[in-house]
């Protein structure tokens, strides 16, 4: 960010990319789902890009090493490391909170575009999935010899968790048959509890969401987040066998 | 005294798909405490293989190594607390400027705030670093950021120091700054463990030397006594238009190349310079030094290529 910028663009370039063609393709219909799919997509890859700057600073520049021998343990720095990676988020957030401003009004008592309670729903589902994206950044990237092996990994966990589950769209778009296999990505779930947050106040929703009950949403995010988590701890190399 | 490093009957084999790289087999030493120890061999010896054990980045196959009193296997906590590492050709994070880095480095291991500055401002002095204390280290020269990467480990207050190759790529200018560091850890009492290619460089900084070769300890002890394995105390070195069986009339006889090395007593070795000088042969004459102990050892020099794809590259 220090010496060049314009990464802090590279974040919010493909989230709204996403969102003008969904908008396009559905004639201004899913502008709601979009920009709160836009958050997800933004805190999503934020979270899973570690994997590239963990692979960087461990191959290339061997710093990986450097902490490894040194009192510092593993989880201090992949927070630290997803910490830094999430500032590159904020433009990208910044940009999706305020359309969403633009999109819907606010609700009392705040005003706000988000009640207190949808607020607190978008702040913990957008925080579950920099997490449990975070400790699969890391899992992956600890089995990396080489940082263009990210290259395949990151737009792949893009497509299985954003592009293709209900993030942009509701889940009503895919055809019932084949519904079941959008519950197979965690962010069906977050999706889900973001669009609660939002539509549970707010008109301007083009569908309610219907099917996750929002404690199941809950306990799948959290749920995954803990393995993941503990994957991280027992599974990563740190240290090389 | 006390041994920092000891290692017994340690071996190392990478598995890979459809094979297996043996990079250590059966290596026992130690390293004395408050000590500089060279590791010395050619690339592909061992050598990293060796550091990133006894630093807790790599786990041994078989055999033990204790650092510290602590076993690498299973107690590498205790250990990473009081270790400070400069990987091979590790390069330093390039957002930051040269001073933020090596307090940022000390702050992460624990130090506050006002000693890590404190120990960043000398060791930016001691290393010809004060000019570029300010540059983002993207900016600086290779050989500036080997030295940023050995001035961080050098300011910690670890008791013992892994320096893998801290000094390839440096200018002599740059290269005696860094040794003159390593020094003052010596002084310190810190211990020090030093691989390197330059035999001049372990000669100059180590008192104590293990030699590896294809995975395997050739030879460890004090400089001293690794010397001593060549018992006539000088060289001289002559080209091939002497005949060997001539040479040996003064000492013992090598082959090298189109060179002859002759290893003499004194008076012998000033007779054989004479001899040469006076039929305008190309000749030098000089102390034994450890690349005439490597090159009795194994029988060829260091620099010469190694003899298959490094193993730790491999790993």
């Amino acid at each position: 960010m220090r010496t060049q910028p314009l990464y802090l663009l590279n974040t919010v370039a493909s989230p709204l990319a996403f969102l003008f063609f969904v908008v396009v393709a559905s004639r201004g219909a899913l502008l709601s789902y979009g920009i709160l799919g836009g958050m997800i997509l933004t805190v999503l890859t934020t979270g899973t890009g570690i994997q590239s700057d963990l692979v960087h600073y461990k191959q290339d520049m061997k710093f990986q090493d450097v902490v490894v021998s040194s009192p510092v343990e593993a989880p201090i720095y992949v927070a630290g490391i997803a910490l830094s990676e999430f500032v590159y988020a904020v433009p990208g957030l910044v940009v999706f909170l305020l359309l969403s401003a633009v999109r819907f009004p606010g609700v009392p008592p705040t005003g706000f575009v988000y009640s207190l309670g949808g607020a607190a729903t978008l702040f913990g589902a957008l925080l579950l999935v920099w997490a449990f994206a975070s400790a699969l950044g890391f899992t992956i990237a600890t089995y990396f010899q080489d940082i263009r092996e990210t290259f395949v990994f990151s737009p792949l966990i893009s497509l299985i968790m954003t592009t293709l589950p209900p993030v942009y769209y509701p889940i009503s778009s895919i055809p019932a048959s084949i519904r079941w296999a959008a519950y197979l990505s965690p962010t069906t779930y977050a999706a889900d509890l973001v669009h609660r947050a939002v539509c549970g106040v707010h008109s301007a929703c083009y569908e309610a969401p219907s099917l996750a009950a929002a404690g199941v949403d809950w306990a799948v995010l959290l749920g995954l987040t803990a393995v993941l988590f503990f994957l991280a701890a027992t599974k990563a190399r740190w240290r090389e066998p | 005294m006390a041994d920092a490093v000891s290692s017994r009957h340690l071996s190392k084999t990478y598995a890979y798909r459809g094979g297996s790289t043996v990079a250590l087999e059966d290596v026992s030493f130690d390293i004395p405490a408050g000590e500089t120890f060279g590791l010395i061999g050619r690339n592909g010896a061992g050598k990293t293989t060796f550091l990133r054990i006894a630093a807790t980045q790599l786990l041994p196959t078989a055999g033990t190594v204790t650092v510290l009193g602590y076993d690498v296997a299973h107690e590498e906590r205790q250990i990473r607390s009081r270790i400070a590492v400069v990987p091979q050709e590790s390069r330093p994070l390039y957002f930051a400027n040269t001073e933020e880095l090596i307090v940022w480095y000390l702050r992460l291991r624990g130090m506050d705030r006002r000693e890590s500055r404190r120990r960043a401002n000398g060791v930016l002095e001691e290393l010809g670093l004060e000019d570029v204390r300010r540059r983002l280290v993207s900016r600086l020269s290779g050989g500036q950021r080997r030295r940023v990467m050995a001035a961080m480990v050098l300011a910690s207050d670890a008791d013992l120091l892994f320096l893998d190759e801290p000094t390839t790529g440096l200018d002599p200018f740059a290269r005696r700054e860094v040794w003159g560091a390593i020094q003052r850890a010596n002084r310190e009492r810190r211990t020090v463990l030093l691989t390197t290619h330059y035999l001049d460089e372990a000669e100059a900084l180590s008192s104590h030397l293990a030699l590896l070769e294809g995975g395997h300890l050739v030879v460890s002890g004090t400089r001293e006594a690794l010397r001593a394995r060549i018992q006539l105390p000088y060289r001289v070195t002559v080209d091939g238009t002497t005949g060997a069986e001539e040479l040996s009339r003064y000492g013992t006889v090598s082959g090298f190349g189109d060179l002859r090395l002759v290893f003499a007593r004194e008076r012998e070795a000033r007779e054989l310079a004479q001899l040469a000088l006076a039929r305008g042969a190309r000749l030098s004459l000089a102390p034994v030094s450890l690349e005439d102990v490597f090159l009795q050892l194994v029988g060829r020099p260091l620099d010469e290529g190694p003899e298959a794809e490094s193993a730790e590259g491999a790993a």
